[in-house]
């Protein structure tokens, strides 16, 4: 069984939707970094808690099972096509071993 | 966690906090008790001395100087005053203010106690008083009877004084104007001699005979009992059978010499209310006692205690102290109701979402309830102050959570889900929210600890406000993002009647925007004529300043008039009994507004020990008035026409020597501007002739009224001068002499009379035909102590002079003061007129004048409230410094505060206000309030270059993503203070300068600064750019000469 792991970066104020998204797919282990920044590549609006950009990033890593992966990120995907502007992103790695 | 986050993960701890906090305020609420002003504790203290018999200026002379002398030496003294009077001296030391007025009194005392022994003999115990708003009576009432006239003294006194005195909070009730009993013994000189008797014998013998003596115990057999003498007469009629002598082997009884009358007192102080004649009651509170409380519980207890009554007593209410305060506390109920009304409105108009108005307009309870429980555990009371700083704070508590609720809004409709959004929606403007509620507080806090009797009162407001403000941030971090992730909805429903409803507002709000981003780019490329504009308007207002007047609080209409007008001196209570008859029956008939009039004729009797009718003027040519109007809705002219209504028509009478009406019902102190031209000097004539030339100057000056010198008519006197040389010979001095005359004249007290637990005096003297000329006097048979007698006219002559009837001093100098309120004219004008006056009068080097009165306790105020706005703009100032770390900034925001006071000044200006302690304060305010826009407008400027746009492009982004903001909490604040500055109802006079100005500042200013403040950050931003490039090309140009 091959296992990737999932890394999704996103604005912190979507947390709970991450969850959600998470939990439907039954995916229960994850690691998640709080209060951190980030920008994104071409456009949209960075994270960086600071005065002219207050919002802020937080990163999920979970470690799901590679027929799982692509629900997931269609998943994420249709939650950021309805708020572009705040850059919701999710990375696939394939796991070597666990 | 933070505060806000664990705010929106705890709903029910945050509901049920604020619950708390409502239904604590609430409580309070129902425990406060109503007042006009917080309590002011007064910064005076009088002492009172009586020293019988003496003219005014033996008192000056062996009382008033004494005391004066040694009170001089009390710390933190402001002002020693002192009135001499006949029989009595005052002396009144004011304190420097925020003095421990008890330790001032302690001090007083002990420095009293050390010169006592050097006061004369027969002088009283010095009473000291501290003075207090208190002293001034809570209700006056007037008790009229038609049959029961006589014994109308001691029907009041058990029936109602005591009574109303049983009810908590009445101080003391006195009754006036009903005689009291009294046992005269009128003695007929000539069988006196005869006789060869006395006054002084015959006293003796009364006190003597009318004793009980305790006679010690005695043991007989097994018990013991008691021995005891009741000399005591049981009836009055027994005092005829008292032998006073033995004449010849004969006993002399009392009924020999003299008729002993069991009646009422020869003089007394006549009152009339509506025409009939009657006792004036006075009622006093306690000091600390509420006055609302304590007319509530009189009028309860006045019927019950009528019934108890001879049916022809009826009680009327001559004046009392709490429909006006009443009245005033509904109207600025009204205006706070109002107010909320206004801004809800102005909220729904802007945000156009029902729940999120909802959301916000719950602020607004909750932070005003929470004042109620500091003012419960502060002992205050709701007052005008109190429902003035809510009132000004209603349009301010609501900021906060709009700042909030629009950042959470923009989350939610970024796509966030709500509970998120109200986390981190409030986390990103936490810190501006806090930042524009220090400002506030910077303003707010230094009112706390503002000096003087504007300190005192105006500390409440500091308070209230800061609180208020304090617990809005709290809702603002806590509920609002609570409410908001409970409340609002990601999905946005369109399509209700709501929405179809505000679509055009909508539109109209969005039109706004462009425009003003149009305004914006035109105002970026004209910056220079942009900025000269505003400097040549600020500069054109300040012209103004110079058409406004000033004065020191303006006067209100409580409904009260008080005067008096006396006779030429010597008048008797007839004619002027006559003149007050004529006065009632003309000005009933032209002002049906009135709607009790009473008036006092003559002088209190001086066995009444009430301290209230000591301290009036009175006399015999003396009627003083007092008027009560209809409410002011039920009438259609105000105090202040009526008054001068009043002053025409008492012009009108020839026979009136001179006269006085205070619109108001106070001395003039509490209501309206009083000037005082003091003169000081020792000599009587020198002094009166610069009061009369003052006098006449003061009348021609336009807007002063009821110019009045202090100094009072000099009354005929008859004086006793002893030929020392002839008394020593008849081994006599002038102390013994003169005791004689007293007690013939005046009548010496000889005992008390005891009645049903009541104490009546016994006094014996001349029987009244032979104490009417100059002739009886010079008969009065003086006997020396060897028992020989020589005649008063064989000692000493008896002269005609008159004396003044008192004398003022003030800090150890005599002192005349000529004083007149102010009407249709402002203190500053008048003030400037008279100086200019005097400067052309010749006064001598050893007579000095100045100006007092309101206006220096207006000085003083001013000069305070400069230093208090001085201390504001500074801390405003540190504020933003540290907002938005940078010492530059700040100044452009700062620009609003001049367009602030050209605000004030075209507001003042076009409503005809004048420059007051109420606008000064509204001024100092607003010092606060108008940075809020400019925090909001170059925070946001600042955001967006940080965020890479150029200057220009910054500036003209922010100020349209601003302007709404701008507009919504500048809307709040001006709606909120709408019905202030309008005046709803009575006593609204006080506080509508302090709307006016705030609604005229801050609405020119944010309009101003909408524009200029775009302008001087695109200047001033752009240089620092250009200065900064140059400093970049210098470090590279010296680095490739280096390379």
């Amino acid at each position: 069984m091959k296992m990737k792991a999932a890394f999704i970066a996103y604005n912190q104020a979507h947390v709970e939707d991450v969850d959600d998204i998470l939990s439907q797919l039954s995916i229960r282990g994850f690691t998640r970094w709080t209060d951190i920044q980030g920008r994104g590549s071409d456009d949209g609006e960075p994270h960086l808690g600071t005065h002219a950009w207050p919002s802020k990033n937080m990163a999920t890593l979970c470690i799901v099972h590679e027929n799982i992966a692509p629900i997931l990120k269609k998943r994420i995907q249709a939650l950021d096509l309805e708020a572009p502007e705040q850059g919701l992103r999710v990375f696939f790695w394939d796991v070597v071993d666990v | 966690m933070k505060i806000y986050e664990s705010s929106v993960k705890k709903p029910v701890t945050t509901a049920i906090i604020f619950v708390a906090i409502v239904v604590l305020g609430l409580f309070s609420l129902s425990k406060l008790s109503i007042d006009m002003l917080p309590e002011i504790e007064m910064n005076q203290a009088i002492v009172l001395v009586t020293y019988p018999g003496a003219s005014a200026e033996d008192v000056e002379n062996n009382v008033s100087k004494v005391l004066e002398s040694t009170l001089s030496t009390v710390s933190d003294l402001k002002k020693i005053q002192s009135t001499s009077k006949e029989n009595t001296a005052v002396i009144s030391v004011e304190f420097n203010w925020g003095t421990d007025i008890d330790a001032g009194v302690n001090d007083m005392r002990d420095k009293i106690e050390m010169v006592k022994s050097h006061l004369p003999d027969g002088c009283s115990n010095p009473i000291i008083m501290k003075l207090s708003t208190d002293m001034m009576p809570v209700a006056i009432y007037s008790a009229t009877s038609r049959e029961s006239s006589d014994a109308l003294y001691k029907i009041l006194e058990d029936g109602v004084a005591n009574p109303l005195n049983r009810i908590s909070g009445v101080g003391s009730v006195s009754i006036s104007g009903a005689p009291q009993r009294e046992i005269s013994i009128n003695v007929d000189p000539q069988k006196l001699e005869a006789y060869h008797l006395t006054i002084e014998q015959i006293g003796a013998a009364i006190a003597k005979e009318n004793v009980n003596t305790p006679g010690g115990s005695i043991d007989i057999g097994s018990e013991t009992y008691s021995l005891r003498i009741e000399g005591e007469m049981k009836e009055s009629d027994l005092l005829n059978n008292i032998v006073v002598s033995n004449y010849g082997g004969r006993a002399v009884f009392l009924k020999d010499i003299a008729i002993v009358r069991d009646s009422v007192q020869e003089k007394a102080q006549e009152s009339y209310v509506n025409g009939e004649k009657g006792a004036t009651i006075v009622v006093q509170k306690q000091s600390g006692a509420n006055s609302v409380d304590v007319v509530k519980q009189i009028r309860e207890q006045l019927p019950i205690i009528q019934k108890s009554l001879p049916q022809d007593i009826e009680f009327v209410e001559v004046m009392n102290a709490t429909d006006n305060i009443e009245n005033s506390i509904t109207s600025l109920v009204q205006t706070v109701l109002l107010a909320f009304l206004f801004v809800t409105i102005v909220v729904i108009f802007f945000l156009g979402q029902w729940r999120a108005s909802v959301i916000i307009m719950l602020t607004i309870p909750i932070s005003l309830i929470s004042a109620f429980i500091y003012l419960q555990l502060t002992g205050n009371t709701l007052n005008i102050i109190s429902l003035s700083a809510l009132s000004i704070a209603i349009g301010m508590v609501v900021d906060d959570a709009i700042v909030v609720l629009e950042n959470i809004t923009t989350h939610i409709e970024r796509g966030a889900r709500p509970r998120e959004a109200a986390i981190y929606g409030t986390n990103e403007v936490g810190v501006a929210v806090i930042a524009t509620t220090l400002t506030l507080l910077a303003v707010f806090l230094p009112f706390t600890m503002m000096g003087g009797m504007a300190g005192i009162i105006f500390a409440q407001l500091g308070w209230i406000v800061s609180i208020v403000i304090a617990v809005s941030t709290l809702s603002a971090l806590t509920l609002t993002p609570m409410l908001s992730s409970l409340l609002l909805k990601k999905e946005k429903n369109t399509g209700s009647t709501f929405d179809k409803l505000y679509a055009p507002i909508k539109r109209g709000l969005d039109k706004l925007d462009v425009q003003y981003s149009k305004i914006l780019t035109w105002v970026v490329r004209h910056k220079t004529f942009t900025i000269a504009t505003g400097f040549i308007i600020f500069a054109a207002s300040i012209t103004l300043m110079f058409r406004i007047g000033t004065e020191f609080i303006p006067a209100s209409d409580n409904g009260q008039i008080s005067g008096n007008f006396q006779l030429p001196v010597g008048a008797n209570v007839e004619r002027s009994k006559e003149i007050a008859i004529r006065f009632e029956k003309s000005i009933n008939e032209k002002y049906p507004e009135i709607k009790t009039l009473s008036y006092t004729i003559g002088i209190p009797s001086e066995d009444d020990n009430n301290a209230w009718a000591q301290m009036q003027s009175s006399g015999t040519n003396y009627v003083s008035f007092r008027i009560k109007l209809h409410k002011l809705k039920e009438r259609k002219r105000d105090m202040f026409e009526i008054s001068e209504g009043l002053r025409t028509e008492l012009e009108s009478y020839p026979e009136l020597y001179k006269f006085k009406v205070n619109a108001g019902g106070g001395d003039g102190t509490t209501s309206g501007s009083v000037v005082d031209i003091e003169i000081l000097g020792y000599d009587f004539e020198t002094t009166e002739n610069i009061a009369a030339d003052i006098k006449v100057k003061m009348e021609n000056i336009k807007g002063f009224r009821n110019v009045a010198i202090s100094r009072e008519d000099y009354i005929p006197q008859y004086q006793i001068e002893f030929d020392r040389e002839k008394l020593a010979l008849n081994d006599l001095n002038v102390a013994t002499a003169s005791a004689f005359i007293r007690n013939r004249m005046n009548g010496m007290i000889a005992s008390l009379f005891r009645e049903d637990g009541e104490e009546y005096k016994i006094k014996v003297r001349y029987d009244k035909a032979s104490r009417e000329s100059i002739e009886d006097i010079e008969n009065i048979a003086i006997f020396n102590p060897s028992g020989k007698s020589v005649r008063l006219n064989e000692v000493a002559k008896v002269v005609e002079r008159f004396a003044p009837p008192s004398i003022e001093r003030q800090d150890r100098e005599r002192i005349i003061k000529v004083s007149a309120t102010l009407y249709g004219e402002t203190l500053d004008k008048v003030t400037k007129n008279i100086q200019a006056e005097i400067d052309k009068m010749d006064i001598p080097s050893n007579i000095g004048i100045q100006i007092g009165g309101t206006i220096e306790e207006q000085q003083e105020s001013f000069a305070d409230m400069g230093l208090l706005s001085l201390l504001i703009i500074m801390m405003v100032y540190f504020v933003m410094a540290a907002q938005f770390e940078s010492l530059f900034y700040p100044f452009i925001i700062m620009i609003a505060i001049p367009f602030a006071i050209t605000g004030v000044l075209v507001s003042l200006f076009v409503t005809g206000g004048t420059i007051n302690m109420m606008s000064a304060i509204g001024s100092i305010m607003l010092i606060g309030i108008v940075v809020k826009n400019g925090i909001v407008l170059v925070d946001y400027i600042n955001l967006n270059r940080e965020r890479g746009m150029n200057i220009n492009s910054a500036v003209i982004d922010g100020g349209k993503s601003r302007l709404r903001p701008v507009l919504m909490t500048t809307a709040t604040t001006v709606l909120g203070m709408i019905p202030m500055a309008y005046g709803l109802g009575e006593g609204s006079e006080i506080w509508q300068p302090m709307g006016v100005v705030i609604v005229g500042g801050l609405t020119i200013s944010t309009v101003v600064t909408l524009v200029i403040i775009p302008a001087l950050y695109g200047a001033f931003a752009s240089r620092e750019v250009k200065s900064n490039r140059k400093k970049h090309r210098l470090k590279l140009n010296s680095r490739q000469i280096k390379a």
